[in-house]
């Protein structure tokens, strides 16, 4: 039975490394273009400024990492040099984390890459070289540089890592030849190790594992020992596994400012991309979005978009804020615009209907409200709502669409009009004869309604009128002082 | 003899519009009403605008509608009231069978929200029940939401004020409401593709109240003033049918 190339139930990690992460985590929260001039971006060590990473065009110039600042100006004086961010790099690999978070429940962050842990993983992408092709255009998508490297263990795959992204997984002889042949000066050990291997003629990894363990733990400290068991994955990898947070949180940054609603568009529709990855890897959807909007000067403001919580593909949430977006007034010039949701609902279990009719209609019908919703404003919408009260004005009322009422309710034998009216409106009764609009006629009558004697001390005698043009209305008197009003409307 | 095959070729033609086409029997909805079944030619029209023109409120202009309204909210549709003219009473509409949590009444602030908002719930599919308070909708936003009702596959009701007649309009079915005696509604048709325009019928609606107790005690008149009640311009039909609502 050895049909497939690879077993099961062997380890197989992934290692995507980002060698331009350092810039593209300063270029990437801004909107500014930064692909063709040459780019560098540098850390302060010592009191000197120097080059930490550097684009393809920056080094077509000759600027290299660990050159000095002043050094890489004099070489190529129109390289655009930004300063490191720790902080941003993080959040970058945290995006990308979620985005592998989709393709492996094992996720570790680097400091410059990530593993992702691939075993058993090739079943649902129907085997992996569908995978890495799959999320290699995934991270194409987000415009990172990623290389990639295949192995055992989470160092194995970290030493193996190449100058590009295979879209194919070796098998696994090709990986342990290629463990083999690495040389052992990229293994992670001290300097003094490093030139005990040198005396030792070793200079391959391969190398050092011919050697009997029990020797190699005489000669060298137990940490070696470590090293290479973790290398050959016999010991698990101890480093913290990825989860995906819970809230999410992002920002766009536009150092120039934005003066126009429809640009805001841009790093709205960015923002969403990353929520819906961030959805995606949750398996959940939102119920609220609040986007923060934050001028140069002044006071920032905020949208709330409220959602039924069935929708969630980024074009649908970014017509819903864009349509909210448009009753906003907003300050003339946006530096950052940032996104923030902490409310959400597990995404249903799909069962998907052969003919599609009803998950889409009730798909429709949850975006209608949402859109109805955005840009009324939540005050317009509204339905009616039934309660087990005598007064008409009380047993039915109109409330908040998200408010349910009691359904239970007794048909009454009684006729009852399809309109009420906001207030009981006072009837003129002029020589015996009732007017509202018209002249009245009683046609049948009276049904007592009581108030609640502890609320207010109401007796009322309903009656049904209807005018010469053969309008009928609910009118009522009161018993107390003998006034007429009209109530109701059959329409 | 050439002119038949050019007759069937004309008839193959999707734009060719025929008197009284069957095909049209298929896009229709039971109004539950037989007599205004045979007045729509089946019923009312599905995937279309209905223009619903009254003389006044009260006079069961909208209780016509509630055997529609009742069919397309068990098929889980939604069914939107955009700007009703006063607030719908819960108790009836469930005496109905209509449930509640299928209704969703939008207030509108500016004709333009109301084009807006009643153009979003036909393409919705959502049942749309619309009324011109404030304005009466110019020709082109009609046009507007007859063109999207049209990919719809719920009827669209617009209801009209009286002088609404004097304008033309892009409805695929017009008809004015109106009462010239208590319970009993009057429907004219204006406009419908497939019938020539000017029929006529009349139907009952609500239920004659047979309890009239004390009502001679009352300190009130409860007969009509005399000079209103002579000479009614129609009389009484035949073909009068009971709609039970």
């Amino acid at each position: 039975m050895q049909t497939a190339p690879h077993q099961i139930d062997q380890n197989i990690w992934l290692y995507v490394k980002l060698p331009q992460l350092a810039i593209e985590a300063v270029t990437t929260n801004t909107t500014i273009l930064l692909k063709e001039v040459p780019v560098a971006v540098a850390y302060s060590h010592k009191n000197a400024q120097r080059i930490d990473c550097c684009n393809q065009s920056a080094k077509a110039w000759g600027v290299d990492p660990l050159m000095s600042v002043s050094t890489a100006l004099a070489i190529c004086p129109d390289l655009t040099v930004l300063t490191k961010n720790v902080q941003q790099e993080q959040q970058l690999l945290q995006q990308l984390a979620l985005i592998a978070y989709r393709f492996s429940p094992e996720i570790i962050i680097d400091t410059d890459g990530l593993w992702l842990d691939l075993s058993g993983c090739a079943q649902l992408f129907n085997g992996y070289n569908r995978l890495l092709k799959k999320l290699y255009t995934q991270l194409c998508r987000q415009s990172v540089n990623a290389t990639s490297g295949v192995g055992k263990s989470p160092m194995a795959a970290k030493l193996l890592c190449s100058t590009k992204f295979h879209q194919y997984l070796p098998d696994s002889g090709e990986i342990q030849c290629a463990l083999m042949t690495t040389a052992l000066n990229t293994l992670p050990s001290t300097n003094k190790q490093q030139q005990n291997f040198k005396q030792l003629g070793l200079t391959t990894i391969g190398d050092l594992l011919a050697l009997p363990r029990s020797a190699l733990s005489q000669r060298f400290n137990s940490e070696l020992m470590d090293t290479l068991q973790q290398l050959q994955g016999d010991k698990p990898c101890l480093l913290t596994r990825f989860k995906p947070a819970n809230e999410f949180h992002s920002a766009v940054q536009n150092p120039q400012g934005l003066y126009s609603k429809e640009s805001l568009l841009f790093p709205m529709k960015t923002l969403l991309q990353r929520l819906y990855q961030y959805l995606m890897a949750r398996q959940c959807y939102s119920r609220k979005l609040v986007w923060r909007f934050e001028p140069l000067l002044g006071k920032h403001q905020f949208m709330t978009v409220r959602l039924s919580g069935s929708n969630h593909s980024g074009s649908s949430l970014l017509s819903l804020s864009r349509i909210q977006l448009e009753r906003l007034e907003l300050p003339s010039s946006i530096e950052q615009v940032s996104l923030f949701c902490d409310q959400f609902t597990a995404m249903p279990g799909l069962s998907f209907d052969l003919f599609g009719d009803q998950m889409s209609l009730q798909e429709n019908t949850a975006e209608l409200i949402d859109n109805l919703n955005a840009r009324l404003g939540a005050e317009a919408l509204s339905r009616p709502t039934i309660n087990t009260e005598h007064l008409p004005e009380l047993a039915g009322n109109i409330g908040a669409i998200d408010q349910s009422s009691d359904p239970e309710q007794q048909p009454g034998q009684t006729q009852k009009p399809l309109w009420l009216l906001p207030k009981p409106a006072p009837i003129k009764l002029h020589n015996q004869q009732l007017y509202w609009r018209k002249p009245l006629t009683i046609v049948s009558g009276p049904e007592r309604l009581c108030g609640n004697w502890w609320q207010s001390e109401q007796q009322r005698d309903y009656y049904l009128a209807c005018d010469s043009k053969g309008a009928r209305y609910w009118i009522f008197r009161e018993s107390t002082n003998k006034r007429w009003f009209v109530h109701g409307i059959f329409a | 003899m050439s002119s038949e095959p050019l007759l069937d070729s004309l008839l193959l033609r999707h734009d060719t519009w025929r008197g009284r086409n069957r095909s049209l029997r298929k896009h229709v909805v039971a109004t539950g009403n037989n007599s205004l079944d045979g007045l729509l030619l089946g019923g009312w029209p599905v995937s279309a605008l209905t223009e619903l023109v009254t003389q006044q409120d009260g006079i069961g202009e909208l209780s016509i509608l509630l055997p529609t309204i009742k069919h397309y909210t068990s098929e889980d549709k939604l069914c939107v009231w955009l700007d009703p003219p006063y607030q719908p009473y819960a108790p009836s509409l469930v005496n109905a069978g209509i449930p509640l949590d299928k209704l969703l009444i939008v207030r509108s602030k500016n004709s333009k929200e109301w084009l807006w908002a009643a153009e979003q719930s036909i393409r919705g599919k959502a049942l749309l029940f619309a009324w011109s308070n404030k304005a009466q909708p110019r020709y082109s936003a009609l046009r507007k939401l007859q063109l999207a009702a049209t990919e719809s596959l719920a009827p669209a009701f617009l209801f009209s004020p009286h002088n609404a007649l004097k304008t033309h309009s892009p409805a695929l079915l017009r008809i004015e409401l109106e009462s010239l005696e208590p319970n009993a509604l009057s429907i004219t048709l204006h406009k419908l593709r497939g019938k020539m325009p000017g029929a006529k019928i009349q139907i009952s609606v609500g239920d004659v109240m047979a309890e009239r107790m004390l009502l001679d005690k009352l300190p009130v008149n409860i007969h009509y003033p005399k000079s209103q009640q002579s000479g009614y311009p129609l009389s009484k039909k035949d073909d009068l049918q009971s709609l039970n609502t």
